[in-house]
């Protein structure tokens, strides 16, 4: 066991810095390992030191080895080491792309890799999936419904029709989740694990898992002395991920109840209205903080994909709003010609999640799960891992 | 003669246009094609060789800031062309001083000489200014005294101006210096009172240069001196005037680590040895006369004249060497590691005077002690000699340096006296742990290596790592780090930080190169005419840089550039032949001068 590491981590991919710079990291040949920044990082600790090892292995070409380390998904850009780096090799933003890397290797269809390094195909990509679901929901609802009527008896987007729709797109999204998770276990869990994991640490530890998705307390505890209390960006960041998770969930299950109207029903609206109003603020606290870069190392260089997420979740929010007060006041025919427009946005917005940064809501979380199974496992095991001495 | 004149000069410079010198080379005698080569790394010398038959050359030039880089294919090309090989010739911009203003003239005077085969370095001698016999040494640090030494020796008048009171520099304030731990003052005294004692050296503390005027060979010189306010002559060091002066303030020599008096002497051994008053802190002067004047009343000799104003000095000299040297860096700026905020972490200097024998306690390394200062009415942090000796001790290396916020470049010498630091520790202190952080061992010179080793084999813990940040928590400092060669993040409980700080140019640096026409380099340190071939000119005729003003070195490398320096101040007063200006030949002169060369 301990051998198979050794041997699959001495593959070299020379090419691999400038393989990386297109995913964002430019600066990674500057580092002349001082530590500085694995000793700044407050979430740097024995077992899973960084980002200095990883600047190691990047300037090695060892990404196979990086494939099944963990350590960029322990880290959360609050810049502290990029802003300690004495050579500016920006290690921050390193792990940021690293990151990326790492969703487009654990992507099996390669789409991902795609996407980060080309816009344009992304873009198209989008438009694509965009104007085939709003051919598709055109051509249904007007053979089979009335544009003016919005639900009920001939409605032209009916509301169980659309419930299966979204549970189809939902279950693609979760079915190419579901294989890049495997991937990504079986890279650090079996490829990346030179001791034996025993099974039941699996159980022990996954309630891990589910705090670790809903509190994000790591992020939280990012000590830092950036201008703004670290806080903020937490709790935005919460927000912005409830929001996102509340919508999924009315979408997914209650959609028939969301539709139903003009009443307005309470028990499923106000939800729809709290989400609505954590992903706006979200939004436009994340935009703002993207122009007015200067303060903060860890906007600097965001990467174009993170635009077509933001302009889409803002068309998908302004449009749901539009068409849900439209439907409220009786403006049927605006009201369906919206709901296209918004369902043109949603499908390609979630059907992009796997091969995109917000794949992170998936991976984070199992990331932390799997760092605290392998540390339990190393603690019981007398098995040294090998150390790498750079 | 059919000559190819090949220009291998990448970027036009600032001042250097390649197709305007391309253009005059066409027109030279016996050239049959000019070519720009860019820089093409892999020329086939098969061909060249064909282009060479093709115009049936005989002679090449190459021409550019490193032709010899091409030199070997070339002469593989005329070899296969069955020409003379000898006939490769180089024309090499930077090296001939194709830099500023003169940049094109004194290019195409290169393809000029090459052409026509003649030696540059021949024909571009400058015609001499006659050179007076007297040189000035501004600044009195190791480096200015072994060339003034050097100089003197060889009977020539030495002006040396210092502006503190005393010579020996940073020297002075050491304990050992590595590699071989020899003591500093048995080196560097000696050499302090040859200088005072040389009948052809004149010493000029309290000095500094104000206005400097004239041409290579003759540079008349106004020197200022500060009213030192105690007669050298007659003062006899015995102290009583330090005795009862009311006004302590810190010791520069020190740095800052005691306190000495309003009038005060740097150190025991100060050349020359006799007191001074310092005209910040006297309250004598100060109050203009009305409070105090104890000491002038307490001396025996009657040598104090509180009232001495300034006087200044014009002196005519043939050659200036400038051996300012260096200070440290403002550590408080790298908040990180306490400096100021914590007691006991200290700069590498601070260090030094801490461990000398001579220091304040006497030679003891001990952690500061609480005070309470009656006069402030405020506590202190202090070093007396019966203070606790520290129980681990953290040096970091590379602080300010290698860091692209502060000083992108390395300072030299840290590394090696960090490790002299751990020995000194180790030595006084056996059942101390230390613990050196550093990012990469720059042993550089002879026997370095070695002495890096034989500090490790000491027991010495030396952490191949920086440490970032240097902490306390209840009342412990802690060094964190990454220890990368075992793996592990490492924390230590240390009770003494050390700061090997960046070394930065002496603060009248700027002032003088203003003052003297001459350049300084992107980092600060004065620029040497080139550092490879000439690292002691500068691009002034006559004016020389010894030492640290230059850039980092150790004191090997600053005593050896000091005698370099000598010698080249020598050479222009004794060969006859004057100092000039290279950069006053014109293009023409040397043109003309190629050809009597070449018919010759
Ligand atoms: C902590 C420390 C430890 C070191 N230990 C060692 C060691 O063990 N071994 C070793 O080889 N090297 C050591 N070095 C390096 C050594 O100090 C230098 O190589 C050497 O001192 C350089 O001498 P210098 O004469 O060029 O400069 P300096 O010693 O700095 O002398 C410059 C002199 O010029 C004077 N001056 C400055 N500006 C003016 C002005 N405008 N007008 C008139 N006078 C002026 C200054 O007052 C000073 O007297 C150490 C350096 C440090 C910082
Ligand atoms: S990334 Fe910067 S701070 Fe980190 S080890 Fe490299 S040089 Fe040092
Ligand atoms: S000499 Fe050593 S400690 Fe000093 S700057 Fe260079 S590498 Fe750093």
């Amino acid at each position: 066991m301990l051998y198979k590491e050794v041997i699959m981590a001495i593959r070299v991919n020379p090419r691999l810095i400038d393989d990386l710079e297109r995913f964002g990291a430019e600066d990674v040949q500057f580092c002349y390992h001082c530590g500085d920044c694995s000793t700044v990082c407050f979430h740097s600790d024995q077992m899973y030191r960084f980002p200095r090892k990883s600047m190691r292995f990047l300037q090695m070409g060892l990404g196979r080895k990086i494939e099944t380390t963990l350590e960029p998904w322990l880290c959360y850009y609050c810049g502290q080491c990029s802003e300690q780096c004495p050579r500016e090799a920006d290690p921050g933003e390193t792990m940021m792309s690293l990151r990326r890397w790492l969703i487009s290797r654990y992507d099996i269809t390669g789409i991902a890799r795609l996407f980060f390094k080309s816009l344009t195909t992304e873009i198209l990509a989008v438009i694509g999936v965009a104007v085939l679901t709003g051919a598709f929901l055109l051509y249904y609802g007007l053979s089979q419904g009335n544009f003016s009527i919005y639900d009920g008896e001939g409605a032209f987007l009916p509301s169980h029709f659309i419930h299966s729709f979204d549970l189809l797109v939902g279950a693609c999204l979760a079915v190419f989740l579901l294989i890049n998770a495997v991937r990504m276990w079986f890279f650090v869990m079996v490829r990346g694990t030179s001791f034996p994991v025993p099974w039941w640490l699996y159980l022990k530890k996954l309630y891990l898992m589910v705090w670790h998705f809903f509190s994000q307390r790591r992020y939280a505890e990012c000590k830092s002395t950036r201008p703004t209390k670290i806080f903020m960006p937490w709790i935005v960041h919460l927000g912005l991920m409830l929001g996102y998770i509340i919508m999924l969930v009315l979408v997914m299950v209650f959609i028939e109840k969301l539709q139903s109207g003009p009443r307005i029903d309470w028990s499923v609206h106000i939800f729809g209205y709290l989400a609505s109003v954590g992903l706006i603020i979200g939004t436009i606290y994340f935009i703002r903080k993207r122009i007015s870069r200067k303060n903060y190392v860890q906007y600097k260089k965001s990467h174009s994909t993170d635009w077509v997420f933001v302009i889409l979740l803002f068309m998908i929010v302004l449009t749901g709003i539009c068409q849900h007060i439209f439907h409220r006041t009786g403006l049927n025919e605006l009201a369906n010609g919206t709901y296209i427009i918004h369902l043109m946005a949603v499908v390609p917005w979630l059907l992009r999640m796997p091969f995109s940064k917000w794949s992170h809501l998936v991976y984070r979380p199992l990331a932390m799960y799997f760092a605290e199974i392998r540390r339990d496992a190393l603690e019981r095991q007398d098995a040294v891992l090998p150390s790498y001495s750079y | 003669m059919r000559n190819g004149v090949f220009f291998c000069q990448v970027e036009d410079g600032k001042n250097l246009n390649v197709d305007a010198i391309a253009k005059y080379a066409a027109n030279l005698p016996g050239v049959e094609i000019v070519q720009n080569l860019g820089l093409k790394p892999h020329l086939k010398a098969s061909l060249l060789a064909d282009l060479i038959l093709a115009n049936s050359l005989t002679r090449i030039v190459i021409a550019g800031d490193m032709p010899g880089y091409y030199k070997p294919v070339f002469t593989k090309a005329m070899a296969l062309a069955g020409c003379n090989t000898d006939e490769v010739r180089l024309a090499s911009f930077k090296e001939h001083g194709a830099t500023g203003e003169i940049a094109l003239d004194r290019a195409k005077a290169t393809v000029a000489c090459a052409n026509m085969g003649v030696p540059f370095a021949l024909v571009a001698i400058p015609t001499g200014n006659p050179v007076n016999h007297s040189t000035l040494v501004i600044g009195g640090g190791i480096a200015g005294i072994q060339a003034s030494l050097e100089i003197a020796n060889a009977g020539k008048q030495v002006y040396l101006v210092e502006q503190t009171g005393t010579i020996g520099g940073h020297m002075a304030m050491f304990d050992k210096t590595f590699p071989t731990l020899d003591c500093a003052a048995c080196i560097l005294t000696p050499k302090m009172v040859s200088v005072v004692q040389h009948e052809m050296i004149r010493l000029l503390t309290c000095s500094d240069v104000t206005e400097v005027s004239g041409n290579p060979g003759s540079y008349r010189v106004r020197i200022r001196q500060r009213p030192r306010r105690i007669d050298v002559d007659s003062c006899v060091a015995c102290g009583i005037c330090s005795d009862v002066c009311p006004v302590k303030v810190d010791s520069e020599f020190d740095s800052k680590i005691t306190k000495r008096k309003a009038v005060y002497i740097p150190f025991p051994q100060a050349v020359p040895n006799a007191y001074l008053i310092d005209e910040a802190s006297c309250t004598y002067i100060l109050s203009n006369g009305i409070k105090c004047g104890v000491c002038a009343k307490k001396c025996p000799k009657e040598c104090i004249n509180l009232a001495e104003t300034e006087t200044f000095l014009d002196l005519e000299v043939g050659n200036i060497i400038i051996a300012t040297g260096y200070e440290l860096l403002d550590v408080q700026k790298i908040e990180q590691y306490g400096y100021g905020k914590y007691p006991n972490v200290l700069t590498s200097i601070e260090f030094e005077r801490l461990t000398n024998a001579s220091g304040c306690t006497g030679g003891r390394i001990v952690t500061k002690t609480k005070l309470f200062n009656r006069k402030s009415q405020q506590e202190e942090w202090v070093f007396v000699p019966e203070g606790v000796p520290p129980r681990s001790v953290a040096i970091l290396h590379c602080v300010g340096s290698r860091n692209n916020k502060y000083n992108a470049y390395c300072s030299r010498v840290c590394c090696m006296y960090s490790l002299k630091f751990a020995h000194l520790i180790k030595e006084k202190i056996p059942d101390v742990k230390c613990y050196e952080f550093y990012i990469d061992m720059r042993a550089f010179g002879k026997g370095y290596e070695e002495f890096a080793d034989r500090i490790r084999h000491e027991g010495t813990f030396v952490v191949r790592g920086h440490s970032a940040s240097v902490e306390m928590v209840n009342d412990q400092m802690t060094v964190k780090g990454e220890d990368i060669i075992n793996d592990r993040m490492v924390e230590f409980k240390v009770d003494m930080v050390i700061l090997a700080v960046g070394l930065i140019p002496s603060a009248g640096t700027e002032e003088i190169s203003k003052m003297l026409e001459i350049t300084r380099d992107s980092d600060g340190w004065f620029s040497e005419l080139d550092y490879n071939g000439n690292p002691t000119d500068t691009e002034r005729g006559g004016i020389y840089v010894a030492g640290m003003c230059q850039g980092p070195k150790d004191i090997p490398d600053t005593v050896a550039q000091a005698s370099a320096v000598a010698a080249g101040v020598l050479r222009s007063i004794t060969s006859g032949r004057g100092i000039g200006h290279l950069s006053s030949v014109s293009l023409s002169e040397i043109e003309d001068r190629a050809k009597t060369i070449h018919a010759v």
